[in-house]
């Protein structure tokens, strides 16, 4: 599952819409995301950024728009579905059984079993310290409910779930938002890490200069719609402002206008 | 066990207990559950307390082996009371659904069979009790289908349940008691014939001991091939032959419940058995329910701690939309909750219509309420992701001795009600408390 | 909050029927207060009571309403036989036959009855789950001329007919038989539930066959208890600690009904003790006529409660139609516990033991075939 050279798009999401009872949450949307490439999806509250990507990881079905992975259209219906075209997810919330532990957690819904269809607590252990030695080494542990573990410690456990499964599209809302700097720093380190291995991530964020730093383009979503997709290197982070707060690409700001966000 | 107990193998996780550093190294070393031991204790002050307050008869192989009976019913169903509490619901009717299902049980051996093939039938018994536990499956399927596919919350749905299955007890017969029940099918319920006798109980005890050698002996060779942390030999020693030594003494002194002399008489005389001139004393053996009971308990056990199923059920009570969005299908695991209590339900009344030889409308009032307790004092928390099988049947054993004890020392009815009401309350309190200094 | 908002919509709804019902029928007085149970019962003109605008819309004016409050249908005799019983005798007399039943709630039991006063009856039969509870609604139905019978279980207001049967004497016919069979030994006495005055009738009837042999040290009694609900399976738990506090050593045991014996007999049969140990019973039913045959059971009062609902049935519709309390057929007066002296109607029972098999089957009670199941052949007479 990796891209081809022409240059095919890990994901691309086309024209998605999705109503909840005539309120428009997204409005024919349309992004991509190319491999080994950070695509931060930045808007204000309500601008329809979880909303578009839980039709993607398989939480929300889309009224209408096309999902293609690697150039093929798919259907995903359920988590499901998602994860077994390696879209993985790591929610805001992080969605973590907090009476389960770490193992538990990570296996969660695709446990490992014996050959007798018992669980195979054991292996499945084994494989989330191996997993936790490369990204946390820090972390010890393994059979106390994920409840008593620290803020950075479960997000680790979170990360490790959505890359373990030779995920090649990874989705990170708000993956900072709890965080100290200390652990944001790693969960930096991680997403760099990520990209040298051509996985595909989509970062939502609401800290700009996180998006900055760590995304390669920025998707911008106003109310429902796509205000539209710049390169980083194109733009400044005022820019971005504009278009998030005001909804208008950098050409079209006016310096009255740039010099108002900062008001 | 990653779910049901927190074995403690980190520092930080040793519980905040007042007693002196010897003992919390053994209980981190040993990996016992603190709270059990705290049921355990509860336990044995009950028994200890009774024994005296009753002039010495409580702790008698006689009353225990009584006591072990007088428990099943509720110990059964507060088996699978366990795993719906877990995956944040309730049941309410399963009191309701025993006299329901208790009933038709009862009818089906007593008048319908009978017209149609006589009494006494060598396959009576089997179909009475196919039938009763399919017929608590499908009244748990229906209750299940409507919480989770009508999301229509639990307490309503099974508070309906409880009305309505006492109802239809009630219609089945007209009110009527009906008696008597097969032969063989009495056996379910105990009485006279229905135990196992000394012999089988020994080989019933050599088995189980064998069997937590052998438990504890694989879990750890696992352990150490994956090179993680295991207990220290001596502990895991120390634990095998503390849970042998459970076992074993267990079945010696209810082995020492004997026959009365007219019973053993008929039993020496039927097995060809010479009757010396000083008499013989002839154990009873552990009884039919209880086996069935311990059998129930195993085997929900395992399902909670080595199937799939059972973690997903304890996913979805830790956090419903992290399970879904696991893929785990929610509302089809929820059916099968409420399935599986209906079909314990079923068992229990098979079980409890045995022991009487009679049905009666009213069978199985507030046992409910029983059932619930003996789950939650056994530290299943109503909020859900957090419960114990072994805990729930422990519960059920400190619920029926209280009463059994009570009415021993003679305390009037109503009394016993208080006690009884204050004991779960101060259980559960003491649950709670221990719950939020684990967690600072 | 919910619950208050709830609360306001039932008062809500519960005014607008109360509106609709009422107001129809011409000149109702509200009180009534004064006039005794003998008035004149309803006419088309001049209404005596409140429930004159119930009844015009209900059935016809002459016809005689009469209303029966049971507390549940648990036990079997209920619906079997005592109310097919009442409402013949209301047939028979062109009487109509409403009735509500209290699910075994003495609160809910308040409730019925006001709604059956509502309904028009003209006469009331209550069988009371709690006869203390129960009197502010008979005194608030006799005060409205409204005739009140006190259906098996007694109600301490002497403006009431007690009908009955003779409770204290069932508990002494059951006492009797056993203590012909053990003149001399450990009794276990199982009662009823705590609240029921029937249960400390049976007692007192039990004292008065026993308490002399008790005093005189011939008999002990090692276990005596009440039991919620008269339940049959805690009966069986409560004679397992009995059975084992004594070391089997009990001679006999009183049960004060049928339930509860078979409990008692389940509990002595897991020590081989059933048919050895007399156990007494009442209700006649079928399952204890059973054990009578079978042999492990001794004696069952037999109460045909057919009699129970006939006499019911006719003492109602005869209070109802202006009969005075003392004027009603077959009334003595009875000392009840309460210090009051009730009019009361006294059936007699009738012990049925393995001798007398036959009345309980000649009198259409129970066929011989339920009542000979697994009864060896040959021991009893009744079953050739």
């Amino acid at each position: 599952m990796t891209s081809d050279s022409n240059g095919t798009p890990l994901v691309e999401m086309r024209d998605m819409n999705v109503s909840f009872g005539g309120v428009h949450a997204v409005e024919n949307v349309s992004i991509d995301l190319r491999p080994g490439e950070v695509l931060g999806l930045v808007g204000g509250n309500g601008a329809g950024k979880s909303t578009l990507i839980k039709t993607l990881s398989g939480a929300q079905h889309p009224d209408s728009g096309a999902i293609l992975v690697n150039g093929e259209p798919v259907t995903i219906t359920n988590p499901r579905d998602a994860k077994a075209y390696g879209i993985e997810t790591i929610y805001q919330t992080l969605a973590l059984a907090e009476n389960i532990d770490a193992p538990g957690n990570m296996f969660l819904g695709r446990e490992l079993t014996t050959s007798l269809g018992n669980l195979d607590d054991s292996a499945m252990e084994d494989a989330t310290r191996r997993i936790m030695a490369r990204l946390n080494p820090k972390f010890e542990n393994f059979k106390t409910p994920v409840a008593s573990l620290s803020g950075g410690q479960r997000q680790s456990v979170a990360i490790a779930r959505a890359v373990h499964f030779n995920a090649r599209i990874l989705i990170m809302d708000e993956p900072t938002a709890a965080l100290g700097p200390a652990e944001t720093e790693q969960v930096r380190q991680l997403i760099r890490q990520l990209k040298r291995e051509d996985i595909g991530i989509i970062l939502i964020s609401h800290d700009i200069h996180d998006v900055f730093d760590l995304a390669d383009r920025i998707s911008v979503m106003l109310t429902g719609r796509l205000v539209g997709t710049v390169n980083k290197d194109d733009v400044t982070i005022d820019e971005v402002l504009g278009m998030i707060i005001i909804g208008k690409l950098p050409g079209e700001l006016t310096t009255s206008e740039l010099a108002d966000l900062h008001g | 066990m990653s779910v049901t107990e927190a074995p403690i193998t980190d520092q930080e996780q040793v519980p905040d207990l007042p007693v002196g550093g010897a003992f919390k190294s053994l209980v981190r070393l040993t990996e016992i559950d603190t709270r059990m031991l705290g049921m355990f204790g509860l336990l044995l002050v009950i028994w200890v307390g009774f024994h005296f307050l009753s002039g010495g008869t409580f702790l008698t192989p006689r009353n225990m082996w009584n006591l072990t009976v007088q428990t099943s019913v509720v110990a059964i169903m507060a088996t699978g009371m366990v795993l719906v509490i877990v995956s944040r619901n309730i049941d309410l009717s399963v009191g309701s659904m025993l006299g329901f299902v208790g009933m038709f049980v009862a009818l089906l051996q007593a008048e319908w069979l009978p017209q149609l093939v006589g009494f006494d039938q060598w396959y009576t018994w089997i179909i009475a009790l196919a039938a009763g536990l399919l017929l608590g499956a499908l009244l748990g399927l229906l209750q299940g289908t409507v919480v989770a596919f009508l999301a229509v919350p639990s307490f309503i749905v099974t508070l309906g349940g409880l009305l309505v299955w006492r109802g239809l007890a009630w219609l089945l017969a007209s009110g009527r008691t009906v008696a008597p029940m097969d032969r063989t099918f009495q056996l379910l319920g105990g009485g006279a014939r229905g135990t196992v006798g000394g012999t089988i109980s020994w080989v019933i005890a050599a088995v189980a001991c064998v069997a937590i050698v052998i438990l504890l002996a694989s879990r750890r060779r696992t352990r150490l091939k994956f090179g993680f942390r295991a207990r220290p030999l001596w502990a895991d020693v120390a634990l095998a032959a503390a849970g042998c030594g459970v076992v074993l003494f267990a079945v010696w002194f209810l082995n020492r419940n004997y026959m009365p002399e007219g019973l053993a008489m008929a039993h020496a005389e039927a097995n060809g058995l010479e009757w010396p001139p000083e008499g013989l004393n002839i154990p009873f053996g552990v009884a039919n329910p209880v086996l069935i009971a311990i059998g129930t308990a195993i085997l929900m056990t395992f399902i909670t701690t080595r199937r799939r199923f059972g973690r997903y059920v304890f996913g979805i009570g830790g956090n419903p939309e992290a399970a879904a969005l696991a893929g785990i299908k929610t509302k089809r695991t929820i059916v099968m909750t409420f399935m599986l209590m209906g079909t314990l339900v079923g068992l229990a009344a098979s079980v409890q219509v045995a022991r009487l030889n009679s049905a009666t409308s009213g069978l199985g009032t507030l046992q409910e309420l029983y059932t619930i307790a003996a789950a939650v004092i056994g530290g299943t928390s109503l909020a859900g992701g957090v419960g114990s099988i072994f805990g729930a049947v422990l519960g059920a054993l400190v619920m029926q001795s209280l009463q059994s004890g009570m009415v021993f020392v003679g305390i009037q009815t109503a009394l016993q009600d208080v006690v009884i009401g204050a004991v779960l309350v101060l259980a559960v309190a003491a649950d709670v408390l221990y719950r939020r200094r684990q967690a600072t | 909050m919910k619950k208050r908002n709830y609360l306001i919509a039932l008062i809500a709804i519960l005014a607008l029927v109360v509106a609709a019902c009422g107001g129809d029928g011409e000149g109702s007085d509200t009180t009534d207060g004064a006039t005794d149970t003998t008035t004149a019962p309803d006419t088309t003109e001049g209404a005596t009571d409140t429930t004159e605008a119930m009844t015009s819309t209900t059935g016809g004016d002459d016809e005689l309403i009469v209303g029966v409050s049971w507390n549940n249908y648990n036990e079997e005799r209920w619906a079997l036989w005592d109310e097919p019983a009442i409402v013949a005798a209301l047939d028979e007399a062109g009487a109509t036959y409403i009735n509500s039943d209290a699910g075994s709630s003495a609160e809910q039991q308040l409730t019925d009855v006001e709604n059956l006063i509502a309904q028009g009856a003209d006469a009331l039969i209550i069988l009371a789950q709690d006869g203390t509870a129960i009197l502010p609604a008979v005194q608030s139905a006799l005060g409205q001329g409204i005739p009140v019978i006190a259906y098996d279980r007694l109600i301490e207001d002497p403006g009431a007919l007690y009908i009955t049967f003779d409770n204290v004497g069932v508990g002494a016919l059951q006492a009797e038989v056993i203590y012909d069979l053990v003149p001399e030994g450990n009794y276990v006495i199982i009662k009823g539930n705590a609240a029921d005055a029937n249960a400390d009738f049976l007692r007192a009837g039990y004292e008065q066959v026993i308490g002399a042999a008790v005093t005189a040290g011939d008999i002990t009694v090692v276990f005596e208890e009440y039991t919620d609900n008269w339940d049959p399976a805690l009966a069986q738990t409560n004679m397992e600690q009995a059975l084992t506090q004594a070391n089997n050593d009990v001679q006999a045991v009183l049960s004060e009904n049928d339930g509860m014996a078979g409990g008692v007999v389940a509990a002595l049969a897991q020590q081989g003790l059933d048919g050895q140990v007399p156990v007494s019973g009442q209700d006649g039913d079928q399952a204890a006529l059973n054990r009578v045959a079978l042999g492990s059971q001794s004696v069952s009062v037999w109460k045909d409660a057919r009699e129970l609902g006939a006499a019911a049935g006719t003492a109602a519709v005869a209070l109802a139609q202006g009969t005075a309390l003392g004027d009603v057929e077959g009334v003595v007066q009875f000392d009840s516990p309460g210090g009051n002296s009730m009019t009361s109607i006294l059936l007699t029972p009738i012990a049925i033991t393995q001798d007398n098999l036959d009345v309980v089957v000649d009198a259409g009670w129970i066929d011989v075939g339920t009542l000979c199941q697994g009864v060896e052949a040959g021991s009893v007479a009744v079953c050739e």
